[in-house]
């Protein structure tokens, strides 16, 4: 029985050495391959941010409010943040194709899954990073339309238009990776649906009596405000 | 049944002669001094009419040569049958008559209708007495009160159309210079008399006449003595002895006023054969200097039509100042000022220059307006000396200014007469720039560039065709107002005239769809140009060009 | 008569856009037009787009002042229309008197013109300005004047004293003085009027006008320049045309006209209105800062009449209607304003918003500040430009409370103009302010 015990584990042992002896010149290339995508994916940030600092892209961001947006998530600015995205994704892309050549099984699987899943995740952020753009930019149009027209809560229209934008643009986005579709969409189209309800009740009911006066002095020209004098700014 | 001398005449009878006529006005004073007297005679105008025959002119209108003071240029008449001595005598003026027919040449003499001069025998006999037979061939009054509103005609000189006659103790109505009196056309003596005095030189052989003053022959009270329907029946009167005994001769009226009045001096071709365009003129000046046609299409547009068997008389100058009686004020300030800045220029509502200084001595704009003056719906009338750009000399007093003397040569005189320079009736141009020096008809001759060479060729093409004294006229009106351009046709002939009146080049679009499939061809050079189709036909035109181009369907 | 001229040279402007980029730019049925009427002395623009219900009178009283003042010049009228569909340009081209329209009983000397053209797709002031400066140019007319469609009060004398000046005393530019009630163009008084004079030292009264007279020299050097495709010019020529005569040497002058068009307005054209001037000039200010940060003093200005004319009549006012908006705007737009203004500003911008009604005043020191800090901030485009122009709308209102305020009905026309000199004196003294806000690369929040 010793010697059947003993000799398992010699064959145990062996196979292990073997496994390991198959298994760690692969390792080896996977850190390589690892290191050089470093280097290659740290080249391209300093690539990537040179090109956005010439054509001055923290400039346009700045008048689209993305860089106020940054800051206040304390994230660094729109130049700097995309030459990381660019080196972590281009890292992360050789790291998984070092996993690769280890050979797990199984894990090429994962590997192919990943490489196919990067095109939408660029699509994503794409989506996010416009999203929040044109949030900032119509919420504050909004804002101010309201205010020169004198509507009543400019800052509540405001924030529910930025609300609403972001909601949209972040059922976009998980639509696109995939993530809980279903629940998104539904999810979304409850509180949409919801939103606007309660707006058509709460302007319908609550505020039919301004509703009309608002229409009235939008669409009836007739009758001015006899009590008071008209003035021309120029 | 008229007779013409001793010579048979070549000329045709025609009746309408004068539609196709091309009139030289000339004052025998002026032209040739045969006998060194230092005043042009009619020996001398009938040695100088081959000049004539060369330029091309058919027929002469001779200013008035009968005895007289010459106060006004012998317009002051002091006997209507003879002839001043200063111009010969009344067998040289039938020889003149003759040679001249002999060239083809006819000829229409002035008969001054309205007013006589104060030196003639009937005034003299009118104003010894009030008892006298010719009393009441003279228009008397006691007071100046009659007829009162009646406009001057020489503003510059006379304060009223009445004069204190100072033998016979009365006024007498005169509506030019004080020194002539008016004849009284209510006195059928007086009718009579001058139809008679016409007949005398009707059987010598002249063509007809220029009656000078016609709309002033008459005055009623209340009326602005102008036009009156009784003046139109003498003229009926007139005209009537005329068709019945001298078919061929003609009347020309001088009578400067607005187109509709001056219509009814063709009645109903029972009146005038012929009257002066007197509104078209200024307005072709003014056209020119304004670098816009409105003016002249405008006056045209204006004018109303007139019986087949009349012509309008065009001209461009004449004998009198440019007058400017028929144009609106500020139409006549713009004359002044553009034409006449020299106020020493100006005369009785008038400008007294000659046609060369109007155009600043432009060749280009000289030949424009002939070209308009032999283009346009008329006959065409010729002032002495215009044709090869003589100057005139606004230090002569009235309008003496344009009568200098004929410049024939270099020479002395400048070929006008022998005698001594001093005893001329006007001393002749003599300035380096239209002095005979240097505007002569010797060395205009020789040259083939001249203007007289040129206004030879075209007196030519003109003659060519009869589209230009008897067609209709119609006008073109293209987008660019700086040309006027108008067709002429004469039954199956058409001739396109068209003229850039601006001082640059200009490109314009005429609208010939009814001409389409026409040929242009040039007048001048006979070059063929474009065909007509749909599209408007261009036209690229120098500074002051024009171009005649007849119409041809092959 | 004075003659003052600028002490500045007219600078070189190399011609950026050649001749083929105006040929092309006009119709060919309008160049064949331009062609036909050929050179001329005396240029009437006119911008139109539907306005067949007022532009009849104003022809006609353009027709009469050139008959009776400019009867021997070669005249032409000009619309650039931009695609009435009431008839207007048949309107304008009626007025044409020549030997053509027998019908016309008007006498003139000489032809004149009127001809139309519909110009691009879209009605825009400047596009209609840039058709009528071509026109001006290939006509080499000596002196043009552009009469507004909606002014129902120009007069025939008012062409002579707009054009006389350019025509006989070779000014440039001649911009109007109206007769105007002490309330209307409030824009006008308390912004642009005082921002111009302080920056540029010069005091034209009216710089964005609805009628002006311009010679040919000024329309050939702005038709041969690159602003023609910037936004700001096309929807507003008139603010542009101002400046470039103060900014590049030209003569100007002033003459009074009289009474100005009294045209229908509501409270949300101010602002459209502040884009179409504001903008302009702001716009203008970042194109050549070099123009106004070196001018220093203010230039005399010929004007020919009364350098003002305020009518003092009462009018009724809903002032408190102005407080209100005011303060709630400062509330509202805080996160806004917060990006365009100092934080000095803001902070007293937001102490005086909680006054109560009667102890409210929108002081003028603070006012010019507020618009020299909106005039960097749009100058280094902190936020989307056309946003920080629509936030300066309700902050105007909250000055005009104050203007109101302190010439409430009663007060005199002298006094009136007193407070308008006033309010131009804080802008001077804070112009050095304005420039060195500028020169910073940066905004200092």
């Amino acid at each position: 029985m010793r010697e059947m015990v003993v000799s398992e584990l010699s064959r145990a042992l062996r196979d292990i050495a073997q496994g390991a002896a198959r298994f760690l010149p692969r390792l080896v290339v996977m850190l390589l391959i690892a290191l050089a995508g470093w280097l290659i994916a740290y080249l391209l940030k300093v690539v990537v941010r040179s090109l956005l600092l010439w054509t001055k892209f923290d400039r346009f961001s700045e008048n689209t409010g993305t860089s106020q947006l940054l800051k206040r998530a304390a994230l660094p600015a729109p130049s700097e943040l995309l030459g990381r995205l660019v080196f972590w994704i281009v890292w992360l892309g050789f790291v998984v194709l070092g996993v690769s050549v280890l050979g797990i099984v199984g894990l090429q699987d994962y590997v192919a899954h990943f490489f196919l899943f990067l095109p939408r995740l660029l699509v994503a952020l794409f989506i996010g990073f416009f999203g929040l753009l044109a949030a900032t930019f119509f919420s504050r149009a909004v804002l101010l339309a309201a205010v020169n027209a004198e509507l009543p809560s400019p800052r509540l229209l405001s924030i529910s238009t930025r609300t609403v934008i972001i909601i949209f643009v972040l059922s976009m986005v998980f639509e696109d990776l995939g993530v809980a579709e279903h629940t998104m969409l539904v999810g979304f189209g409850i509180a949409f649906g919801a939103i606007m309800l309660a707006l058509a009740i709460a302007f319908g009911i609550g505020g039919k009596d301004l509703a009309r006066h608002f229409l009235e002095k939008k669409l009836v020209h007739g009758e001015k405000d006899e009590r008071e004098d008209e003035l021309s700014p120029l | 049944m008229q007779t013409w001398g001793e010579n048979p005449l070549p000329l045709k009878q025609e009746p309408l002669w004068y539609k196709d006529a091309i009139i030289y006005q000339v004052h025998v004073r002026t032209f040739y001094d045969s006998n060194g007297d230092g005043i042009g005679d009619f020996q001398g105008l009938a040695q100088r009419l081959d000049y004539l025959q060369d330029l091309g002119v058919n027929a002469i209108w001779l200013m008035p040569f009968f005895p007289s003071p010459l106060r006004d240029d012998g317009y002051d008449i002091a006997d209507y049958r003879s002839v001043h001595s200063a111009y010969g005598t009344l067998e040289d003026f039938r020889t003149f008559l003759a040679t001249a027919h002999q060239r083809g040449i006819r000829v229409i003499i002035e008969m001054v209708l309205n007013h006589t001069s104060d030196q003639h025998p009937w005034f003299r006999e009118s104003r010894s007495s009030r008892e006298n037979p010719r009393r009441d061939w003279y228009v008397w009054s006691d007071t100046d009160s009659r007829y009162k509103g009646v406009r001057i005609i020489f503003l510059d000189t006379e304060m009223s159309n009445w004069a204190w006659d100072p033998v016979s103790k009365a006024y007498y109505w005169h509506r030019f210079f004080s020194h002539q009196p008016d004849l009284n056309y209510d006195n059928p003596a007086v009718r009579d008399e001058m139809w008679d005095i016409m007949k005398f030189w009707l059987d010598m052989g002249v063509d007809g006449f220029r009656l000078d003053a016609v709309p002033y022959l008459v005055e009623r009270e209340g009326t602005n003595c102008e036009n009156l329907p009784e003046t139109h029946e003498i003229i009926k009167e007139l005209r009537r002895k005329l068709d019945e005994q001298y078919p061929a001769c003609v009347l020309l009226a001088e009578a400067n006023q607005w187109p509709a009045d001056l219509r009814q001096y063709y009645g109903d071709g029972d009146e005038f054969h012929m009257a002066f365009s007197f509104p078209l003129m200024p307005r072709m000046f003014m056209a020119l200097k304004l670098e816009d046609r409105k003016p002249v299409t405008e006056i045209l547009q204006q004018t109303p039509e007139i019986p087949t068997s009349c012509q309008w008389c065009l001209f461009l100058r004449n004998h009198d100042e440019l007058t400017l009686e028929m144009v609106t004020d500020v139409e006549r300030d713009y004359m002044y000022d553009t034409y006449a800045q020299d106020k020493t220029m100006r005369l009785n509502l008038g400008i007294r220059r000659r046609l060369a200084p109007l155009l600043d001595n432009d060749r280009r704009r000289i030949e424009l307006m002939n070209g308009m003056l032999l283009s346009l719906p008329g006959t065409p009338i010729i002032y002495y000396g215009d044709e090869i750009g003589m100057g005139d000399n606004t230090n002569l007093g009235d309008r003496n200014g344009v009568r200098t003397p004929m410049q024939w040569n270099g020479g002395w005189n400048g070929g006008f007469s022998a005698a001594d320079p001093e005893s001329l009736y006007a001393p002749p141009i003599q300035n380096p720039v239209y002095g005979y020096a240097a505007v002569n008809v010797l060395s205009q001759k020789r040259s083939e560039h001249s203007l007289l060479s040129w206004m030879q060729r075209i007196v030519k093409v003109r003659r060519s065709t009869r589209v230009f004294g008897n067609g209709s006229i119609e006008f073109l009106y293209p987008a660019n107002h700086r040309v006027l351009a108008y067709v002429r046709q004469l039954g199956g002939e058409t001739v396109l005239v068209v003229n850039n009146l601006s001082n640059s080049a200009q490109a314009v679009e005429l609208d010939l769809q009814r001409y389409k499939g026409n040929i242009l061809i040039e007048m001048f050079g006979k070059n063929i140009f474009p065909r007509v189709g749909e599209q408007p036909y261009i036209m690229t035109m120098g500074p002051y060009q024009f171009f005649w181009f007849r119409l041809r369907r092959i | 008569m004075s003659t003052e001229a600028s002490t500045r040279e007219p600078p070189s402007q190399p011609r950026t856009e050649g001749n083929s980029a105006e040929a092309s730019f006009l119709t060919d049925d309008f160049l064949r037009q331009v062609m036909n009427v050929g050179e001329v002395d005396i240029l009437v623009g006119l911008p139109t787009h539907n306005n067949a219900k007022t532009v009849g009178p104003i022809v006609e009283a353009v027709r009469a002042g050139i008959l009776k003042w400019f009867p021997r010049e070669r005249a032409v009228i000009i619309n650039a229309d931009g695609g009435s569909r009431d008839g207007t340009p048949d309107i304008v081209t009626g007025a044409s008197i020549d030997d053509v329209r027998r019908g016309s009983k008007l006498y003139a000397l000489r032809t004149l013109h009127a001809i139309s053209t519909k110009y691009g797709r879209t009605p825009e002031a400047g596009t209609a300005l840039r058709t009528i400066l071509s026109a001006a140019e290939l006509m080499r007319a000596k002196a043009c004047v552009v009469v507004s469609p909606e002014s129902t009060t120009v007069q025939p004398d008012w062409i002579q004293r707009l054009l006389r000046p350019v025509y006989n005393e070779h000014f440039d530019l001649v911009t109007p003085v109206y007769r105007r009630h002490m309330f209307e163009g409030l824009l006008m008084s308390n912004l642009l009027y005082p921002m111009m004079r302080a920056i540029y030292g010069v005091k034209v009264r009216e710089p964005y006008a609805s009628e002006f007279a311009f010679s040919g020299r000024l329309a050939g050097e702005l038709v041969g320049r690159s602003i023609w495709s910037e936004e700001s010019v096309r929807t507003s020529a008139e603010m542009s045309f101002t400046l470039a005569a103060i900014t590049g040497g030209f003569r100007i002058h002033q003459v009074f006209l009289g009474d100005k068009s009294h045209t229908e307005h509501r409270a949300s054209d101010l602002v459209a209105a502040i884009r179409r001037t504001v903008g302009t000039l702001f716009w203008t200010m970042g194109k050549n800062p070099a123009d106004w940060m070196s001018a220093a003093g203010l230039q005399p200005l010929s004007t020919e009449g009364p350098e003002y004319e305020l009518r003092v009549d009462p009018v009724r006012v809903n002032r408190k209607r102005l407080w209100q908006l005011f303060s709630a705007a400062v509330t509202d737009l805080e996160a806004v304003l917060r990006s365009v203004l100092s934080a000095a500003t803001l902070s007293e911008l937001q102490r005086i918003a909680k006054l109560e009604e009667d102890d409210f005043r929108y002081p003028a020191d603070l006012w010019a500040q507020t618009v020299y800090e909106f005039a960097d901030s749009y100058h280094k485009s902190v936020i989307d430009r056309d946003h920080i122009l629509q936030a300066l709308a309700p902050l105007f209102r909250g000055r005009i409370f104050t203007f109101l305020i302190e010439n409430c009905n009663g007060t005199s026309a002298e006094e009136v103009e007193n407070s308008v000199e006033a309010l131009c004196f804080e802008f001077e003294k804070l112009k050095p302010y304005l420039v060195e806000m500028w020169r910073r690369e940066v905004r200092i929040s």
